[in-house]
């Protein structure tokens, strides 16, 4: 079975105890080590912005309460050992709030805890998605378009098109990097020989192998964005803190800009694609 | 989350009667137990665990939990004046019990330390009629679609499929007091995380009670599966210092594999409350008082189970 990490993630040699002349690692990430999924919170280690020579990279992280880390399977179609590679359904056991979810930019999903089989696992929920719903995971695709439930996942060939999904992923079987903050949503704009083309958020076009799985739905947790934090409290909890108090002028690179949208960003690797705009 | 009982149901292939068998309640209703008097034994014990027992204000639970046990044993050997055959029992404290069986295709097997284990001469006679036995085939396990039912459990790799009571590693052969009678669990972690809910309790009383009675049987009629002539009944009580869950156990049959033919029964009396409040000091708000202090809230009947309980297979 595969590893849930690439590996334990090795600290340079100098924290191994050596005392060589490389910087000294003062913050291992050892507790990033665990092999093995599971769905009981591990706790983790904050960093402060810091990186793995010690000094600050990032400004404007730390403090903020402690949190566990869930670890959550972006893998929807990752079969338990000794499983066919068929269709299966699982049990949504328990939606909740994630702590670790809340970085600056994406969003607070919440996670499901679902089970099926003999085994339980955290995955991103979907808008409307409740315990005691059934969802279900396919790798196949028909000759007709399937009507997917919200939460199921399927490869992109087997959706209707103009479904929105989410959890997309760019390579069969590497796991959802697409679509994954709260309230988001692709559309599937069009299917073309064997690959489909998806608009992202951000409204620009990805084109993905047709066998790419992606979830069916919005993502939850939809008025993220229209919270208000309300205080400077508020925001010391989630971790951020205060930005300089320096006037600066800004330059070119503020305000709103208005320009075509780049071109369409394709996965696939074909020698000679056909047309496509 | 996931429900214990019913996912323990399914692994021992039994089926759940809720409340206690005739049986037990006849002896409850007997009047000539003496009750009375029993109360107020149950009352002073009760309070010599949560109130007078301990140098500091209050005692904690691993301290008062097996002190109200040790109480409440106490006043039900006092009744062996009047049943003489009550004497032939005794208390085993951590024996392991040990049982593997096989059901639809997965090999299961319930290994540990089974609490206090209370052995008696004579086994429980049978307590539900063969009507009842012949009714339950036709009682359908429910599934838990699409989890399967041997979730959460630890995958372990057994090199010796091993059956026995306690006989190899706690008894000798030739142990005169070799029948599981009652089981008693008490969960007396200080730290809430660290006990049992309910539920779970509950679960873990029917595995280990299953366990017991299967390891008996097994050696008492050979190891092929079949429908047991004389069923094998195993009692438990689990409690964590307030709330007791009783529960009687009849094995009926070793054949586990299938999911149909006899099942075997299971009778379950949940979240008995012994008392309802124990104070230490008593709550004093703006020189008032609001609550004195003292066992508030005692019911009588949850005693009244524990013994007909213990009485059970004597009387």
């Amino acid at each position: 079975p595969q590893p849930w990490l690439p590996g334990p993630v090795s600290p340079p040699a100098a924290c191994r105890g050596l005392a060589a002349s490389a910087p000294r690692c003062t913050t291992d990430p050892l507790w990033k080590c665990r092999a093995k999924y599971t769905v009981r919170p591990v706790g983790m280690k904050k960093t402060g912005g810091r990186d793995h020579t010690g000094r600050l990279r990032v400004r404007g992280i730390g403090g903020g309460h402690k949190r566990r880390y869930r670890m959550i399977d972006f893998q929807r179609l990752r079969y338990e050992e000794g499983a066919p590679p068929e269709p299966f359904t699982e049990k949504v056991i328990n939606v909740r709030y994630d702590p670790c979810r809340r970085v600056r930019s994406a969003g607070s999903a919440d996670i499901a805890l679902v089970a099926g089989g003999n085994r339980k696992r955290w995955i991103i929920a979907t808008e409307n998605m409740q315990p005691g719903d059934s969802i279900t995971n396919s790798p196949h695709i028909g000759r007709m378009a399937v009507s997917a439930n919200e939460g199921d996942a399927y490869p992109l060939g087997a959706l209707p098109v103009g479904t929105l999904i989410c959890n997309l992923e760019s390579h069969p079987g590497k796991g959802a990097q697409y679509i994954r903050a709260a309230g988001t949503c692709g559309v599937l704009l069009r299917k073309v020989n064997g690959t489909a083309i998806v608009q992202l958020p951000s409204k620009r076009q990805m084109q993905v192998l047709e066998t790419c799985v992606a979830t069916v739905g919005r993502v939850s947790n939809v008025d993220h964005n229209k919270r208000v934090i309300g205080k400077a409290g508020r925001n010391r909890w989630l971790g951020k803190r205060p930005h300089t108090g320096l006037w600066h002028r800004k330059g070119g690179w503020a305000g709103r800009k208005i320009r075509p949208l780049p071109p369409m960003k394709s996965y696939v690797n074909l020698p000679r694609v056909k047309a496509m705009d | 989350c996931f429900p214990g009982v019913r996912q323990a149901q399914w692994l021992t292939k039994t089926k759940l009667v809720e409340g206690l068998p005739p049986a037990v309640q006849g002896i409850m209703d007997n009047p000539d137990l003496g009750l009375q008097e029993l109360e107020e034994r149950a009352k002073h014990a009760v309070s010599h665990a949560r109130l007078w027992d301990t140098a500091e204000v209050a005692p904690r639970r691993e301290q008062y939990c097996p002190v109200l046990f040790e109480n409440l044993i106490h006043i039900c050997r006092l009744m062996s004046g009047k049943y003489p055959s009550l004497s032939k029992r005794m208390l085993a404290r951590n024996c392991r019990i040990a049982a593997t069986w096989e059901r639809e295709s997965t090999l299961l097997q319930v290994r540990g330390l089974s609490g206090i284990l209370m052995n008696s001469k004579t086994p429980i006679p049978p307590v539900a009629s063969k009507e009842e036995i012949l009714a339950t085939k036709a009682h359908v396990l429910e599934t838990f679609y699409p989890i399967a039912p041997t979730i959460d459990l630890q995958e372990v790799n057994v090199y010796k499929e091993l059956n026995d009571t306690g006989k190899s590693s706690c008894f000798r052969d030739g142990y005169p007091y070799s029948h599981p009678h009652t089981l008693f669990f008490l969960e007396s972690a200080n730290v809430r995380t660290d006990r049992f809910r309910p539920e779970q309790l509950r679960a873990k009383m029917l595995m280990f009670a299953f366990g017991n009675a299967l390891a008996k049987a097994k050696a008492l009629h050979g190891n092929d599966h079949k429908v047991l002539e004389q069923p094998v009944v195993v009692q438990s009580i689990g409690t964590d210092g307030q709330l007791f869950q009783f529960m009687v156990f009849q094995l009926n049959t070793t054949d586990l594999v299938s999911n149909d033919g006899v099942k075997n029964l299971v009778w379950i009396e949940s979240d008995q409350n012994l008392y309802e409040k124990a104070q230490c000091v008593p709550e004093v708000k703006k020189g008032v008082v609001l609550k004195p202090a003292g066992i508030s809230g005692f019911q009588p009947d949850t005693f009244k189970k524990f013994l007909a309980l213990y009485l059970h297979g004597t009387v």
